[in-house]
């Protein structure tokens, strides 16, 4: 009796139904090849086991350990709170991170303004700096998290004081083919630090959008490198709104 | 949600080793894998109201580290494009690169595997998951999830038989 390289692997794996496994056991019998080949994956899922099983030996480091700790009762559907519950400054994205970002921006940004002329995109260059113009530049300055609608075309996120004293706020363009960044505010608009693609929502059900999550990682971990302390509370960006946005 | 998310919470962190080990056969530097595990702990934490008790915990971290390591795999691909010389610097000053060369040589052939391969060989042969299981993570029938397996198997087979070092 022949035997498909499949039943021979699921043998060594235990998931042969009961009649399927006495006739490959039956078989074996007359035939030591079975037995061998039978070895052979078995040897291959030990020499896995065994090498990968040592990092469960391994301690568990204390930022992953901070995740599950930090965060308390249910998480709010917001899409500000959550990343303050994450305690996004305590992340250490590797540095190569901040370098593909700033990469990305160029990218992305010469597609934008390319597409959409110079000056009448969501994104103009000056020099060699990137600002917030049209729709974008507007919903930067004027738009508040705690009251806006789906329609709007740019969602904002959170609003924080940087390190450095200027306010900065991230965003999400809707139909831009998902474009997130992070905005701070300078002396002739808002300029743009970080824009990357929003992660998709597809695979993995229809909330995940609603979710923190859906901010690129490369703008957490922006928001993460530059917040000074929390961020604003919807009275506090209301009141820097008043002020212009001047520190 | 009171007793039953901090009974998840617990669960969860009995389960980090495990989520660790997962993430080391699909990232092999150490610090993406914990990026993996500790994206994964944010959003079941941030989702526990999407988790249905009568599964298992360990089945739907699991399938929440392979979306993360999905959407986390496309913009990697194209940092590497973009940045070869810098990932490379970093996998060289990376301790934990290095401390054990079967787990790297392992690694490494994994690391040739198409995506779904790696999945495959990394549920079933690393974290000792039935098919069925596995198959319910990966979200495909039990017949594909063992062809998948298989040519993974073949595979690592032929690739790990010219290193030296194995298991005789």
């Amino acid at each position: 009796m022949t035997f498909s390289e499949e039943v021979l692997m699921a043998y060594a794996d235990d998931e042969l139904d009961a009649p399927t496994r006495a006739a490959v056991d039956a078989a074996m019998v007359s035939d030591p090849g079975i037995a061998h080949r039978i070895a052979r994956h078995r040897a291959l899922r030990n020499r896995f086991n065994s090498a990968f099983d040592k990092i469960l030996d391994e301690p568990v480091p204390a930022r992953v350990l901070k995740v599950v700790h930090s965060e308390q009762g249910a998480p709010r559907k917001s899409n500000v709170t959550p990343l303050r519950q994450r305690q996004v400054r305590h992340w250490r994205w590797p540095q190569w991170t901040a370098v593909a970002a700033s990469l990305m921006v160029g990218v992305i940004a010469g597609r934008l303004t390319l597409m959409r002329g110079e000056n009448a995109g969501p994104v103009m260059t000056r020099g060699d700096r990137l600002l917030a113009s049209g729709v974008l530049a507007a919903a930067l300055s004027d738009q508040l998290a705690s009251a806006q609608s789906a329609a709007d075309p740019v969602r904002i996120g959170v609003s924080f004081r940087a390190k450095s004293g200027e306010y900065c706020r991230t965003f999400a363009l809707r139909g831009a083919g998902g474009l997130a960044g992070l905005a701070c505010r300078a002396d002739d608009g808002w300029q743009l630090s970080v824009l990357a693609r929003a992660e998709s929502a597809s695979g993995d059900g229809g909330t995940y959008r609603q979710a923190a999550s859906s901010m690129p990682a490369a703008v957490v971990a922006a928001v993460g490198a530059r917040m000074a302390g929390e961020p604003l509370d919807q009275h506090a960006e209301a009141a820097a709104r008043g002020r212009h946005w001047q520190p | 949600m009171g007793s039953s998310s901090e009974d998840l919470r617990d669960r969860i962190i009995e389960l980090l080793p495990r989520l660790r080990r997962f993430a080391r056969s699909l990232a092999r530097n150490a610090q993406d894998a914990d990026d993996l595990v500790q994206i994964t702990a944010e959003r079941a934490l941030a989702r526990a109201d999407q988790f249905r008790p009568e599964h298992s915990v360990a089945g739907w971290l699991f399938g929440i580290l392979r979306n993360a390591w999905i959407d986390e795999g496309r913009s990697r691909r194209r940092r590497e494009t973009l940045l070869e010389p810098e990932a490379l610097a970093e996998r060289v000053g990376d301790p934990a690169a290095g401390s054990d060369p079967e787990l790297l040589c392992l690694q490494d052939a994994l690391a040739r595997l198409p995506e779904d391969q790696r999945l495959a060989v990394a549920l079933v042969l690393i974290e000792g998951l039935s098919y069925k299981e596995a198959a319910a993570i990966m979200s495909v029938p039990v017949g594909t999830l063992t062809s998948r397996l298989a040519r993974g198997r073949e595979a690592l087979q032929s690739m790990l038989s010219e290193t030296p070092g194995g298991p005789p």
